[in-house]
């Protein structure tokens, strides 16, 4: 009895050295990307999907699908940059909202351009909680290096920036955003905001 | 400028090859540049005072570069669009991309003579052996045969970017009616180019110029489609997005240059 007892309480302690030992083993940036990725080029190849009366079932795929995988909050507190401080948590959501619209459908718009490009994913850099996965997008023996910067939120790489042959998506927001506070209060910004991602839902 | 743009053809995939990937944390990879050095990537709580300050671009003509701006907005959505359309309406894609070729084919020699003055001689003779094989083999370079043949990809090289390579600065932003965004480096380059390119000796009339450079212009944008579109559709103020995107495309331009094995 006390055998068995000293077993399983070896077991136990055996199994909770190994649990955490298991869950430290976190999956790559591009591991973890990569999926995300493949997911996003079959709903773009689904022919279920295609045409006008299924645009708004695509839309909400990909949304829920980018989502996983991609930390708008992170992006729009790195688009606003110092604002960021000054402004009330209440403030930041609105903008974030704003900002995620915005960002959606940019991204979006930008997929619905695909036309069968490869990706390689030429390399990795890991620098502590941040990552950068590089890669080579083949259009017509023409090559484009885009990278995914992410970072790790409690075991998951999400992407924060892109960088298309060195023009980062969130220091380019950043450059507009910042001459725009200049003219105008962080209110008129978001009434700006507003204004066009309203544009994107009369033009569809 | 126009290559940007397949700005966010984020996707795709099918081929998969074996990914360096470099586990001791951050070096390595020569190849791909480190993104993570930059002070606007860093953690946010970074105190650092470069995270809060985004580097100013140099434009103190900025009132007179947006009226050019918006002139080159007019010409865009007026002129060229309505004639890029009618263009590739009537022309078929196949030997749009031939012309492409073509016109490609006839600026090797600034390519060349850059490759040369960055000391990348290999590069150069890349560019040496696609002009003679696309000359010849390609048809007066309509077929880009060194590429699709002996998988011999472009070697892409500037005068603008051999400035920069031997650190010659920027110099302020200046947008100019039909060519668009520049700087002074960059315009010094274009200027460099022209007298390299034998386009520039051919005997031609004003009027055959014209038409030579309004083609060429026209068939470049009726192959990589939507750029300027893309730009102003998706930003709050198109005129800085514009400017940001060249000056981070040409410093890329630079860096890539600098980070080029030259074989002196």
């Amino acid at each position: 009895m006390v055998c068995l007892r000293t077993i399983t309480a070896v077991l136990a302690v055996f199994f909770l050295f190994q649990v955490p030992a298991v869950s430290a083993e976190v999956e790559s940036p591009t591991a973890q990307l990569k999926p995300t990725l493949q997911q996003l080029v079959d709903i773009l190849a689904d022919p279920s999907l295609e045409g006008k009366d299924n645009k708004k079932k695509r839309r909400d795929l990909i949304m829920s699908t980018i989502s996983k995988r991609f930390d708008f909050r992170e992006m729009s507190k790195r688009v606003l940059g110092p604002t960021w401080r000054d402004i009330s948590e209440q403030e930041r959501q609105t903008f974030t909202t704003q900002m995620t619209k915005l960002l959606e459908n940019n991204y979006i718009g930008q997929l619905e351009n695909y036309s069968g490009e490869t990706v390689e994913y030429v390399g990795e850099r890991v620098k502590d909680d941040r990552a950068q996965v590089s890669t080579l997008i083949e259009n017509k023996g023409n090559k484009y290096p885009v990278h995914y910067i992410m970072n790790m939120d409690s075991d998951k790489w999400m992407v924060y920036d892109i960088n298309i042959e060195g023009v980062s998506l969130i220091r380019n927001y950043r450059a507009e955003f910042k001459s725009i506070l200049r003219r105008q209060s962080f209110d008129g910004l978001i009434q700006t905001l507003r204004e066009k991602n309203a544009s994107f839902e009369q033009g569809g | 400028m126009k290559r940007i743009i397949l700005l966010f053809m984020l996707v795709g995939l099918a081929a998969t090859p074996a990914i360096a990937v470099d586990d001791a944390g951050g070096e390595v990879q020569a190849d791909t540049p480190n993104l993570l050095e930059n002070s606007y990537l860093d953690d946010y709580e970074d105190t650092r005072e470069e995270f809060y300050t985004i580097e100013e671009i140099n434009d103190p003509l900025e009132p007179v570069n947006r009226v050019l701006f918006q002139f080159n907005d007019r010409l865009y959505f007026w002129v060229l669009k309505p004639v890029k359309t009618g263009y590739s309406y009537v022309l078929p894609a196949e030997l749009r991309e031939s012309l492409g070729n073509f016109f490609n084919n006839l600026s090797a020699p600034i390519r060349l003579i850059n490759n040369l003055l960055q000391g990348r001689f290999r590069d150069a003779g890349v560019v040496l052996s696609r002009f003679v094989i696309n000359s010849t083999a390609g048809v007066y370079g309509l077929a880009d045969v060194a590429l699709q043949e002996y998988n011999l990809e472009p070697r892409l090289a500037d005068f603008g970017q051999t400035l920069g390579f031997y650190g010659i600065g920027e110099g302020l932003y200046i947008v100019w009616p039909l060519l668009g965004p520049s700087n002074i480096r960059h315009s010094v380059g274009l200027v460099g180019d022209r007298l390299v390119s034998p386009v520039s000796y051919m005997d031609m009339t004003s009027d055959q110029s014209v038409l030579y450079y309004g083609v060429n212009r026209i068939n470049n944008l009726s192959l990589n489609p939507g750029v300027y579109e893309e730009i102003k559709k998706f930003s709050l103020d198109p005129y800085v997005a514009a400017r940001q995107s060249f000056f981070d495309f040409r410093r890329n331009v630079v860096k890539r240059a600098g980070n080029q094995e030259t074989d002196f």
